[in-house]
């Protein structure tokens, strides 16, 4: 099971400063408590088991070794990992393309798909990560963010550099995007 | 409530229920060797220097530039690889500088996580001689680790509470990796000897539970693992 609401942890502060202080336990401690975090955000964004390693690795290491550089000064120290992740994820779209970037908002949905026939509980883990990855950057971002990470709006919003209601907006528009995927996934 | 705000509700319900994806413990120890290892050479980096100091060093570092390269090239070589044993030279080293009993715990764990993916590696490539050594040296580390733990038991019972914790959870880690392991080898002589390795851990792990044990015998009766045995790994135990 999922572990809720644990990402933005306040308890990271003292961590970081034993870190900054040469404290190796507390450097595992951190790594140990975001790498599987890191590892399924990224996994779900990209869908290939050694991308989402190289990646999760790779978030870490910069997190880790930059924290000078992370300023707190209110600011989560997750939020700060997860934008990392993110500029990871987009670097890897760039050097080997997005397979999908095509904004569902307006896909056609078959004439014969009635919204209310969509029978969520049946949908396959994997359909579902499938039909998320057709979204919109965003709307992946904030679907994974909330429903995968179990982030608040509030969390999220932190993340995105978006306000919260922003957040919600987006979520909302990504719910109906992801279930015209699916609809338009089970005509096919 | 309207049809749509529930369909979104449902759908978001769903979501919340799908299992995450968790990463192969191979994964994860390979993220904190390199994490650790960029952590070392960043703070290593930021290390500020007296100019007089700069230059001493400076003609030093010019002086064993050879040496250095030839040692990095060697710190990702593999138990196959000609520059195999500078890595055992460059591990001892590190072990000298390990004062505390923590750090030596933690050097020990280290060399043991490198020892399991140098293992995993040989027997991807059909190593499996090489694979054995490995796996030999691997519970060596972990020997070496309870020993730890059972010394500093004397000095500091909490302490040594911590550290015994530290091990138990290196050695869980380690024996998930070799399950997998086992699981993938194709030959009778691969699996048997990864079954030899998880014992040797289990048994490495037990000693730090008897105080009164002697560190030259497992418990079960089991001769302890061979820790002067230079072949299976390029470090001997300081």
């Amino acid at each position: 099971m999922r572990e809720p609401g644990k990402a933005a942890s306040d308890d990271d502060r003292p961590l970081i400063e034993r870190v900054r202080k040469g404290d190796q336990d507390a450097l595992r401690t951190l790594y140990e408590r975001y790498f599987d975090r890191i590892y399924n955000y990224v996994y779900a964004r990209l869908g290939r088991a050694e991308d989402a390693e190289d990646l999760a690795i790779d978030t870490m290491t910069k997190s880790l070794t930059r924290l000078d550089l992370f300023h707190d000064q209110g600011g989560a120290f997750s939020s700060w990992v997860y934008r990392i992740a993110h500029n990871a994820t987009i670097d890897h779209y760039r050097r080997h393309g997005k397979v999908a970037l095509v904004s569902l908002e307006r896909a056609p949905v078959p004439e014969s798909a009635d919204p209310s026939e969509l029978a969520v509980e049946q949908l396959s883990n994997e359909d579902l990560h499938a039909a998320i990855r057709d979204l919109t950057d965003e709307q992946q971002q904030v679907l994974i963010l909330r429903f995968f990470q179990d982030l608040t709006a509030a969390q999220a919003a932190a993340v995105m550099g978006k306000t919260v209601g922003a957040v919600q907006a987006l979520q909302h528009r990504a719910l109906g995007s992801l279930e015209r995927a699916l609809q338009g996934r089970a005509a096919n | 409530m309207t049809p749509e705000v529930e369909r979104m509700e449902r759908l978001a319900e769903r979501l919340r229920t799908v299992e995450p994806f968790i990463p192969p413990p191979g994964a994860k120890i390979r993220g904190w060797n390199l994490v650790l290892a960029a952590v070392e050479q960043s703070t290593a980096a930021r290390v500020r220097v007296h100019p007089v100091r700069r230059l001493v060093i400076g003609a030093a570092a010019a002086a064993v530039l050879l040496l250095a390269g030839a040692g990095a090239a060697s710190a990702d070589s593999l138990p196959d690889s000609p520059l195999y044993p500078l890595k055992g030279v460059l591990e001892n080293a590190r072990g000298v500088l390990a004062f505390s009993a923590t750090d030596r715990l933690a050097y020990h764990l280290d060399l043991a996580r490198i020892r399991l993916t140098e293992a995993e590696t040989m027997i991807a490539r059909h190593r499996v001689d090489l694979a054995g050594a490995s796996l030999k040296a691997l519970d060596d580390q972990l020997s070496s680790a309870a020993l730890v733990v059972q010394s500093e038991r004397h000095a500091d019972p909490a302490a040594a509470a911590r550290l015994q914790e530290r091990l138990r959870q290196a050695v869980t880690t380690d024996d998930q990796q070799l399950a997998d392991l086992q699981g993938q080898a194709r030959t009778p002589a691969a699996a048997s000897a990864i079954v030899e390795a998880r014992a040797r851990a289990a048994d490495a792990l037990k000693l730090t539970q008897e105080p009164s044990a002697s560190p030259t015998a497992s418990p079960g009766g089991r001769p302890s693992p061979s820790r002067s045995n230079g072949q299976a790994s390029p470090t001997s135990t300081p």
